[in-house]
Parts: structure tokens; sequence; C-alpha cells
């Protein structure tokens, strides 16, 4: 019995690790390209999630167009906020783009109490109530969770080819090196830090949808703590790095379930952010975080 | 094939270049020289886009006077598929890709880098070949600067721009790397080197222009240069 409560404890984690993962890709790819953190990456969260829940809730569309109406909705959000807050402030200095972020951020929490009310809906459960059965039906794992781990793996998969393999994936490692050198290879730096932005908002949709899915309960603020933790993630696992953000986010939900399971539910946050504080003071860089070397 | 009429250039309040103006005609060396903080990288910048010029006309005609373009207003991305390559000053190689990557940025423009254009550049360089798919972080400085070149090389540039080549190597390296930039010349490339290392730049220059604190102070054949009495004394060490 412990050992069967052990075991799905940690695909718990595993679960809600990939919706962090996911959300921190998001954070990384950004953050590599552009060179600042969005903090109102977690509000698109939120955005895809009531997109998500009113084609299927209050349409009764198919879930399937309710994510695909969400990613769209997100991609399209992702790239307006990029031109309209961010792109003018591309020579400012790095604090008053994240003060911006931040605005952003109150601004689509803002936006979403006065559209939607702060009064909670249940997101449905779109991926049924069933699951698989494992040890003699001892134990079940719903389908919701491993779709979840499902996606996170081929986001994270599809995400290295695309960087690695692709020239527009190419283009983007190039401008997070040197964006003066890109524009000399004719690389059009603006478009590419678009591209950047509709895929992470893209992500954060398809993040919001399965976040809901695990945790139905939706709110303006609830994309807040999942952004603060996915950022986290990416942070631990070293920002920047796509492995890293993958990394970060599955150890980070695996350890907050097991601090709520086994020490404390109240403390399971701060444990969570502890183990960040002593992560950074051992290697600051995060743990797939890469080192820049130079040579003469 | 270019042509720079009086420009100025501020870095907010500094005045970095006064009213420069210079030309390349098509199939020269043209060197750039002068001391560190002269001007001569923010010219370059100023050509290719990377800087503004707050007054002044920048003009490339690649196919002799037919067409004209004004590059003060073409966004630097665009410049390189008009024949304009810059290899800037400390190589900025993208040091976290392999050597392979860098090359396919090179040819970014051009869509796909082909396998002509690829070996073109291999046996320019034989030590990339051997390293293509290594870091470029890993390569040495020689190496590095060679791939710089080999990048630029793969847009098949009409003007090549170089900003100090030279930098931090080895006089043997330096010897090697003016060498490519003399075959490179005779198969047709127009070159603009910008040096600070002035005795090698007007060896091989048909003409150069002397910058000092931001203005031409002296212009003129490459040889005739090197032979001038100030020349000897302000750059070539008596
Ligand atoms: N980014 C910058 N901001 C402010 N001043 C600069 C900047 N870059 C260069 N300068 C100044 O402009 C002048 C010319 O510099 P530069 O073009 O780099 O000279 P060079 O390439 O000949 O060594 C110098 O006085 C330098 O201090
Ligand atoms: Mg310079």
């Amino acid at each position: 019995m412990v050992f069967l409560s052990f075991i799905n404890n940690l695909i718990n984690g595993v679960s809600l690790g990939s919706v962090y993962a996911i959300i921190a890709l998001g954070y990384t790819m950004v953050y590599g390209i552009a060179k600042m953190l969005n903090f109102a990456h977690g509000d698109i969260i939120m955005v895809g999630a009531y997109v998500c829940f009113f084609m299927v809730s209050s349409f009764g569309l198919n879930p399937v167009f309710g994510i695909l109406s969400a990613i769209l909705v997100c991609t399209v959000l992702g790239i307006l906020i990029e031109q309209l807050a961010y792109k003018p402030l591309r020579q400012a200095n790095s604090l008053a783009v994240l003060i911006t972020a931040i605005g952003v951020s109150y601004f689509l929490q803002n936006a979403a109490q006065l559209m939607w009310t702060s009064n909670p809906r249940i997101f449905p459960a779109i991926f049924g109530n069933g699951g698989l059965q494992l040890a003699g039906g001892q134990l079940m794992v719903p389908y919701k969770t491993l779709v979840t781990i499902g996606v996170c793996v081929i986001i994270m998969v599809g995400l290295i080819l695309f960087t690695g393999k692709t020239r527009t994936g190419k283009a983007m490692r190039a401008c997070s090196e040197d964006k003066e050198a890109a524009q000399l290879m004719g690389i059009n730096v603006n478009r590419t830090i678009s591209i950047t932005f509709a895929i992470g908002s893209a992500l954060a949709a398809v993040a919001g949808v399965l976040l809901c899915a695990s945790y139905p309960k939706l709110i303006p603020t609830t994309g807040s703590m999942p952004g603060i933790k996915a950022f986290t993630a990416a942070v631990f696992g070293g920002i920047g790095s796509i492995p890293g953000a993958f990394l970060g986010g599955i150890l980070l939900g695996v350890i907050e379930i097991f601090s709520s399971a086994y020490l404390s539910t109240e403390l399971a946050n701060a444990i969570v952010f502890l183990v960040l504080i002593v992560v950074l003071l051992v290697k600051p860089t995060g743990l797939l975080g890469k080192r820049t070397s130079e040579k003469v | 094939m270019l042509k720079v009429e009086g420009i100025n250039v501020y870095y907010d309040k500094i005045h970095a270049i006064k009213d420069v103006s210079f030309q390349v005609k098509e199939g020269e060396i043209v060197a750039l020289i002068g001391a560190n903080g002269a001007g001569k990288t923010t010219t370059l910048h100023t050509v290719t886009g990377l800087i503004r010029p707050k007054s002044g006309a920048i003009t490339y005609f690649p196919e002799r006077e037919a067409n004209l373009y004004d590059l003060t207003k073409m966004p630097p991305h665009k410049m390189v598929e008009m024949g304009l390559a810059h290899v800037p000053e400390g190589r900025r190689i993208f040091l976290q890709m392999t050597v392979l990557e860098n090359l396919e940025m090179g040819a970014f423009c051009k869509g796909k880098a082909t396998k002509e254009d690829l070996d073109r550049v291999f046996a320019r360089f034989p030590r990339l070949q051997e390293r293509k798919k290594q870091v470029a972080g890993t390569l040495s400085g020689g190496e590095q600067q060679m791939l710089a070149m080999g990048r630029a090389l793969m847009s098949h540039p009409k003007l090549l721009m170089l900003d100090e080549p030279s930098m931090g190597l080895s006089p043997i390296l330096v010897e090697q790397i003016f060498d490519i930039i003399v075959e490179l010349h005779r198969s047709g490339t127009t070159i603009l080197l910008v040096e600070q290392n002035a005795e090698m730049a007007l060896q091989i220059a048909d003409r150069a222009y002397v910058l000092e604190s931001g203005r031409v102070v002296m212009e003129g054949v490459g040889s005739e240069l090197a032979a001038s009495e100030e020349i000897r004394k302000a750059y070539l060490g008596g």
C-alpha cells in the first residue's frame, strides 16, 4: 500500500510537473531569444483555459475544437502583446521591460475579471473520468494524466527538433546568441521574436487546458501561481535551455507533490522555493544552464 | 560600388563620425585605417545599418550605376541579399552552434546552404571541414576568424567588408588571413578592409582612407600612403 501510494504520488508529480514544464518551455524560449522575462506568460494560460471552457461548456463544441480555439486565441494574443507592449521597448533597459510585463500580467487578469467575473468556473472533464487500471486494479492512472505527460514529452521533443533542424529554429538560436550578427546574416530579428512569442503563447494555451483538466477550478488568477512556478522551473533547469525547462518542470512538480504528501501541504510551496534557492547557490546557471565560453 | 557621402553618426551626444566620405569601386581593395577609437567600426556599422547616420548619404550600386540603393533606409537584414557581407569586429560567430550551422546561417538569405557553396568554403578553409561538427566556441582564434569569413562567403557577396580580421592573431595567422583576402579579391570580390594594422592593410590595398577621431584626415593610393612620412610616423612605427 505504501509503495502504491508512492507510485501514485510520483505519477501525479510528473503530471503536474509536465504542466509546469510546458509553461517553462514558453518562458525559456522567450527569454532565450527576446532576453526578457514575460511575466504575463502565466496569464496567457488562464486566457487559454477560459477560451476552451467557453467553447466546450457554453457552446457545447467538441473539446478538440476547444483546444484549437484556445491555441489560436493565445497565439494571436501573444503576438499582439509583443507588438504593442514589448516591441516599442526593444532599446529600453531591462527594468522598464520587466515592469511592463508585470503591467501586462495585471491587465490580463483584470480584463478577465471584467469580462468573465471572478466567480469560479468548473472546467469540463474533457479527457473523461476513466483511466488505465494497473496492479490488478489497485492503481488507476487517469487518462488526463497520461495525456498531460504524453503531450509534454511530444512538445519537448518537437521543440528540440525544431530548434536543432529547421531553418527558422536555427535562426532563433542565432538570434538568442547575437542579434546584430544574426541581422548581418539576413535574419529578420523582429520577425523571429514574434514567432517565438507565438510558439510560447500556443504552448501556454495547451498548458492552460491541461492544467484545468487536472485542477478544474478556473478563476482569473488561475495562471498566476503556475506561471511563477514554471518560471522557477525554467531558472531551476537553466534559463534558456529547452531540456533544462523540461527537467526543471518535472522535478518541481514531483517535489511539490511529494512535499505535500509526506511533509506538509501548507509548506509545499515554501519547500519548492527552498529547493530552488539551494540549487542556485550550488549551481547559479541552473541544472542544465549553459556557460558561454569565449575564445580569443 | 559603394559611395558614402558626408555621414555624421552620434552615440547619444558623442559625435563619433564627422562628415566622413569615401567610396569603393568595383574590383578594388579599399582600406580604412586608423588607431583604436578612430571610428572605423562605427563607419562599417553605419554602412550595414546597425547604426543610422544623423545626416549624409550611403549609396550602393552593385551593377554599375543601373540600380541605386539608399542604404540609410534599408533594414540591416536586407543588405546581405544585395551582396553586402559584413564580417564584424571580434568575429561574432555563433559560439554555441556548430561550424556547419554557422555556415548555414551565412546562407540564410539564400534559403538553404547548397553543397556547392559549402564545398567552395571548405576548399578555401580546409580546417573548417575537419571541424564542421564541432561547436564553434571550441575553435581557436584563427579558426574562428576563418569561420567568420567562410560564413560571410556563403552568401556570395559582391562587396565583402572585414572589420579587423587580424585582431588578436599571431603574425603567421595574420599572413594567412591576408593571403586569403588577396585570393578572394582575385576571384572577383570587392573588398572594404578596416584595419588597425596599417602596415599589412596598405600592402594589399589599392586605395586607403585614414580615419582620426571620426574624420577622414588623408586618402590616397595604398603604396603612396605607405611611403608617406606622416603615415610612417603615426601608424607604421617610424
Ligand atoms: N556603443 C557605443 N556607445 C558609445 N560610444 C561608442 C560606442 N561604440 C563606439 N563608441 C565610441 O565611438 C568612437 C569610435 O569607436 P569605434 O568605431 O569602435 O572605433 P574603432 O573601430 O576605430 O576602434 C570611440 O570614441 C568610441 O568610444
Ligand atoms: Mg573597431
